[in-house]
């Protein structure tokens, strides 16, 4: 409750710094070439609200606000401090990749219980994105071939990766929040093998039908029919000496 | 060049392959020939695949699938229809 506290007044006081103009950030980059340390601060202190807003989209990764919201400040001191105002962009384009880069790295160092390297990681979100945007383009989601094609690797690389990237769950775990541990997760999990009672009526409905279409088959039929699927060998003297009758 | 035309089975061909002890064509045209019923591979296969029209027709109509000779034709020669058949039928006797 306290960190929680700490961060809403936190995020408070940041609402509270004017937003920089385009000229007001070549002016301040400016004077940060020539290392004033007020510039810099005022450059940051203007731009953390940016960061912010980039660490909440990764609230749901797993990894608490205050570390988000600290790692992406971080990232977003290195943009202060590498951002080139000749060449023309403004400052939010430049430091958002920077941004996201510290949290995606912090995320990255804490999820899962195999540490990967973050070039790993780097390729698993890539492989997500072009997923999700091979699904939205064609409807259908590609295949393990075409993502590990379009990614430059082996399908077996990205298996192996996949496999490593598991997370464990814990099954004796409350399944819902705010339940107080009622109903654990292996209690809501679905038992695929088991089949509901609708689909069963309709299969011994199904058997029923096609077993009165097999009992309407003439012998001859009927011995073929066995000898094709090589079910018990049929008496067919008896089946032809019926039907000639 | 015009384009092969033909049929193309979207789940592969039925073969007796792919039933244990299951015969071929030939084989049971000679059996039946050899117990009285004279008949070749093709009448063998021609009286096959008209059983299971006769087994696929009323399936249709559970499933409320259109049953055109066509549509039920196509169902008798999947062999996914034939090895739930197959199945059936070796649970009767």
């Amino acid at each position: 409750m306290k960190n929680a506290s700490s961060l809403q007044s936190f995020f408070k006081s940041v609402g509270k710094t004017a937003l920089l103009t385009r000229d007001e950030e070549i002016e301040l980059s400016k004077r940060i070439e020539k290392g004033d340390s007020a510039a810099r601060d005022r450059m940051i202190r203007a731009n953390i609200r940016l960061a912010i807003s980039i660490a909440k989209k990764y609230s749901d990764k797993g990894c608490s606000m205050e570390d988000l919201v600290q790692e992406s400040s971080m990232g977003l001191i290195k943009a202060v401090d590498r951002f080139d105002y000749r060449k023309g962009f403004k400052f939010s384009t430049y430091a958002c990749w920077w941004i996201k880069q510290a949290v995606r790295q912090h995320i990255a160092s804490q999820s899962g219980s195999i540490k990967l390297p973050s070039y790993a990681k780097n390729t698993l979100w890539k492989m997500k994105k072009i997923k999700e945007e091979y699904e939205e383009e064609f409807g259908v989601p590609p295949s393990p071939k075409e993502v590990a094609e379009l990614l430059g690797t082996s399908v077996a690389t990205l298996n192996s990766l996949i496999k490593c990237s598991a997370t464990f769950v814990n099954l004796d775990a409350s399944a819902y929040k705010n339940d107080d541990g009622k109903r654990t997760v292996h209690e809501t999990l679905v038992d695929n093998s088991i089949e509901t009672v609708d689909s069963e009526i309709d299969r011994e409905r199904l058997i029923d039908i096609i077993r009165s279409a097999l009992s309407d088959l003439t012998p001859r039929e009927e011995a073929v029919l066995r000898l094709r699927f090589g079910i018990s060998e049929p008496d067919l003297e008896m089946a032809i000496s019926k039907e000639e009758k | 060049m015009p384009m092969p035309k033909g049929f193309k089975s979207s789940h592969g061909y039925a073969t007796n392959k792919a039933f244990e002890g299951g015969e071929d064509y030939r084989s049971i045209a000679e059996k039946m020939t050899s117990n009285g019923y004279k008949m070749n591979h093709a009448t063998a296969r021609n009286i096959f695949l008209s059983a299971l029209v006769k087994i696929a027709r009323p399936v249709h109509h559970f499933h409320g699938v259109p049953s055109q000779e066509d549509n039920v034709k196509k169902t008798a020669r999947d062999p996914r229809f034939q090895s739930g058949v197959a199945e059936i039928l070796s649970s009767l006797k």
